[in-house]
C-alpha cells in the first residue's frame, strides 16, 4: 500500500512545474548555463585585463628609467607613454581612465643609479581598475631584474653567493588530492541546496497543500494505516530530494563535458578519474539519510502549516539553516575531525569533500554517517508523531 | 448499522485558541454524550447548527478522530478497536472535501479503490458501472482541475462508491452545489437507501432533509436535543414547519 500511495503521490508531484523547474530544469539545465556563463565572463575578464592596451602616464622628463619602461617587450603587455609635467593633472586623467596607471620617476635616476641607490618609484593606480597594479609589478620587476643583473656584474658578484637559501618546492599531493580540496567542497554544497529545493515544493504540496485543498479528510478515511500513508509521502519527498541532486549532478557533467566549464586538461583527467561509481555510490550513502532528515522535519513543519504561504514562509528560513553549515566546505583548512564529523550537514560537506580527494578516513565518515542516520530517524519519529495528532484536521 | 453510544469529544485549547473562544478552559467539548442508532435502508438526519458537533460526530465515525469517551460500531465493528476494517465498510462524502487536481478521474478512482483493497477487476468493473450512471465517460481521463464542479461533484460521489460501502456518511454533500449537481446527490442517497445501505445525512437544507430522512437526531452545543423517527419529529411539532421546528427546539435549549 506505501508504493500505491508513493506512486500517486510521485504522478501528482511531477505534475506540479514548480517542482518539475526546482528538481529537473533548473539543476540540469540553467545551472551548466549560469557557471558556463560566469566561468566565460571571468576568464574573458581575466584576459581582457592581461591584454589591454595601457596608456601610462610618466611625471617627469624623459630618463634612463622611462626609457627602459617605454622599451619594455610587448610580450608584457602592450601599452602607450604620454608624459606630465605634475602628478595632479596625471591623477585626474587617472580618475578619468584616460590613463590606467601612472609613474612618479625621480629627476635623478641616472646619478642615482650611477652611484648604485636605490631608484624611488611611486606608482598610481585606480585599486577599483582590476590588474593594473600586477601590470605594474611586471613592468617594474623586468627593469629591477635587469639592472639588478648589471649591478652584480659591475660588483663583481656572483649571483648565487648572495642567496644562501634557495628554495625547491615538490607537492607530494596528487591532483585528485588537490581538487578535491581546493574545489570539493563546493559540490556537496550545491548538491544539498539541490536536495533541500527538491524536498521543498512536494513536502509543502503532499501536506500542506493536501490540508489547503481539503483532500487530507478523505485520504484519513480510507483503510489504510496512517503510517503508511506519512511513508508513502515521505518516499516522494526523498525521491524529489534525491532526483534534485542528481540532476544538479547532470548539470555539473553538461557544463565540464558539453560547455566546457573546465579547460585545464590535467584537472579535467583528474576529475574524470574522482567521477568513479564506487564515488557516486558513496556520495548517495552519504546524502540519503541527510535527506531523509530534511524530509521528516520538513513534515513535521508542512503538516502544521494551514496555506501554502504559511508553508513556504516557515521553510524558508530553515533554508539559510542548511545552506550556512554547507558553505564549511568551501572554508580551507576546514577539515572532517571527531568534533566536526558530529555537527550535521557540516560534517556530510567535509566527508564528500575528503571522499573527492581521495583522503577519506573511514572511522570519521562511520561516525558522520550514524550521527546523519540518528538525526534521520529522530526526524522520521517526530514527523509521525505529528502526523498521527488529530490537529492534522483542526485549524 | 451504526450504534453510537454515550460519545464524547474534547479538544485541548491552544493559549491562541484559548484568547480567540474567549475562555481560561483548557479544553473543549465540542461532543458530549450522543447517543443515537442508524438502521440499514434508512436515512437518518443528523442536525445542528454550525458549531453543534456535528462533523466532530462524523468524524468520529468515520475514524478521523479518536472518541474521548463512549463507543461507535459499525456493523458490529468497534472503530476504536478496529479502525482499519471499520474504514473499509464507510463511504465518506462531504461538501468541502476537494480532489487531487493533477490526477485524471480516472487515476483518482483507481487509486481510492487500491486504498481500499479493491481488486483491479472489480475496481474496473464498478469504475465502468459508475461512470456509466453519473454520466463521466467524456470526461474521465481530463484533469479534474479543468472539470466543472458539477463534473468534480460527480467524481467525489464515484470516489465514495467505488468500494461499495455498507455505510454511507454525508457531511452537508449538497453545500455550495447547483441544483442539478445537488439532484444528483440526493439520487445517489435514495439509491443508497433503496440498497439497503445505512446513510447518515448531515445538511442545512430541510427540504433535503423532508424529502430523504426517515430518522432525525438533533445537536445542539455537543448534546443530542431530539433523537427518533421523522414521524416522531412531525408529530410533535409546534410549528408549522420542519426548518421553524428546528429553530423553535434549538432556542428553546438556549433559554433554558
Amino acid at each position: 500500500m506505501i508504493f500505491t500511495i508513493f506512486l500517486k503521490e510521485l504522478i501528482d508531484t511531477l505534475r506540479d512545474r514548480r517542482t518539475v523547474l526546482t528538481m529537473i530544469i533548473i539543476p540540469t539545465f540553467v545551472l551548466p548555463v549560469i557557471l558556463s556563463i560566469s566561468s566565460k565572463i571571468s576568464h574573458n575578464f581575466e584576459q581582457e585585463a592581461a591584454e589591454k592596451k595601457l596608456k601610462i602616464g610618466l611625471v617627469g622628463t624623459p630618463n634612463e628609467l622611462t626609457n627602459a619602461l617605454e622599451n619594455t617587450p610587448s610580450s608584457l603587455g602592450a601599452k602607450t607613454i604620454q608624459y606630465y609635467s605634475d602628478s595632479s593633472k596625471l591623477i585626474t586623467d587617472l580618475r578619468n581612465d584616460s590613463i590606467q596607471l601612472g609613474f612618479y620617476i625621480p629627476s635623478n635616476v641616472s646619478e642615482l643609479k650611477e652611484k648604485m641607490m636605490p631608484i624611488e618609484v611611486t606608482v598610481f593606480h585606480n585599486g577599483t581598475d582590476l590588474g593594473m597594479q600586477e601590470r605594474a609589478d611586471i613592468y617594474i620587476d623586468h627593469i629591477h631584474n635587469q639592472w639588478q643583473k648589471e649591478r652584480f656584474k659591475q660588483l663583481k658578484i656572483n649571483e648565487s653567493t648572495i642567496q644562501p637559501i634557495v628554495k625547491n618546492y615538490s607537492n607530494i599531493a596528487s591532483d585528485q588530492e588537490m581538487i578535491g580540496k581546493m574545489i570539493g567542497g563546493f559540490l556537496p554544497y550545491l548538491f544539498i541546496s539541490f536536495a533541500f529545493m527538491g524536498c521543498m515544493f512536494p513536502a509543502i504540496d503532499l501536506f500542506t497543500g493536501e490540508r489547503e485543498r481539503g483532500t487530507i479528510e478523505t485520504l484519513l478515511t480510507v483503510p489504510v494505516p496512517r503510517w503508511k500513508i506519512l511513508f508513502g509521502k515521505m518516499g516522494v519527498i526523498v525521491f524529489s530530494g534525491l532526483m534534485a541532486s542528481t540532476f544538479s549532478f547532470i548539470g555539473i557533467f553538461l557544463s565540464i563535458e558539453v560547455f566546457d566549464f573546465v579547460e585545464n586538461p590535467d584537472i579535467l583527467a583528474a576529475i574524470h578519474a574522482i567521477l568513479t561509481p564506487a564515488f557516486i555510490g558513496m556520495l548517495y550513502l552519504l546524502l540519503f539519510p541527510l535527506i531523509v532528515f530534511f524530509a521528516g522535519m520538513m513534515i513535521v513543519i508542512t503538516v502544521r502549516a494551514k496555506t501554502f504561504k504559511e508553508a513556504q514562509s516557515l521553510l524558508s528560513p530553515l533554508n539559510i539553516v542548511v545552506l550556512l553549515p554547507a558553505m564549511a566546505g568551501l572554508f580551507p583548512g576546514f577539515e572532517l575531525n571527531g568534533f566536526t564529523a558530529m555537527i550535521p550537514i557540516v560534517n556530510i560537506v567535509l566527508a564528500t569533500k575528503d571522499l573527492m580527494a581521495g583522503t577519506l578516513e573511514w572511522q570519521l565518515v562511520a561516525l558522520a554517517f550514524g550521527i546523519m542516520i540518528l538525526l534521520a530517524v529522530s526526524a522520521v519519529f517526530l514527523s509521525y508523531k505529528k502526523f498521527e495528532s488529530e490537529s492534522t484536521l483542526i485549524a | 448499522m451504526i450504534v453510537v453510544k454515550n460519545l464524547s469529544k474534547s479538544f485541548d485549547l491552544s493559549k491562541k485558541q484559548q484568547k480567540e473562544f474567549g475562555t481560561k478552559e483548557k479544553t473543549v467539548l465540542a461532543v458530549d454524550d450522543v447517543s443515537f442508532e442508524c438502521q440499514p435502508g434508512r436515512v437518518h438526519a443528523l442536525l445542528g447548527a454550525n458549531g453543534a458537533g456535528k462533523t466532530t460526530t462524523l468524524r468520529m465515525l468515520s475514524t478521523i478522530f479518536k472518541p474521548s469517551k463512549g463507543t461507535i460500531t459499525i456493523n458490529g465493528i468497534d472503530v476504536t478497536k478496529s479502525p482499519g476494517e471499520a474504514r473499509s465498510q464507510i463511504g465518506f462524502l462531504t461538501g468541502s472535501a476537494g480532489l487531487y487536481a493533477r490526477l485524471t478521474p480516472n487515476e483518482l478512482i483507481d487509486y481510492f479503490g487500491k486504498l481500499y483493497g479493491v481488486s483491479k477487476h472489480l475496481i474496473d468493473k464498478r469504475k465502468n458501472e459508475l461512470f456509466d450512471l453519473l454520466d463521466m465517460h467524456a470526461f474521465k481521463d481530463k484533469r479534474i482541475g479543468k472539470l466543472s464542479t458539477g463534473m468534480k461533484q460527480k467524481v467525489s460521489i464515484c470516489r465514495t462508491m467505488i468500494h461499495d460501502p455498507q455505510v454511507v456518511i454525508f457531511d452537508e454533500p449538497t453545500s455550495g452545489l447547483d441544483v442539478i449537481t445537488a439532484e444528483n446527490i440526493i439520487h445517489l442517497i435514495q439509491n443508497c437507501k433503496n440498497e439497503g445501505k445505512t446513510v447518515i445525512f448531515s445538511s442545512h437544507i430541510m427540504g433535503e432533509v423532508d424529502l430523504l430522512c426517515d430518522d432525525i437526531t438533533i445537536i445542539h452545543k455537543g448534546k443530542v436535543l431530539f433523537n427518533d423517527t421523522m414521524e416522531a419529529f412531525r408529530n410533535q411539532m409546534l410549528a408549522p414547519n420542519l426548518t421553524a421546528e428546528f429553530i423553535r427546539i434549538v432556542q428553546q435549549e438556549t433559554i433554558n
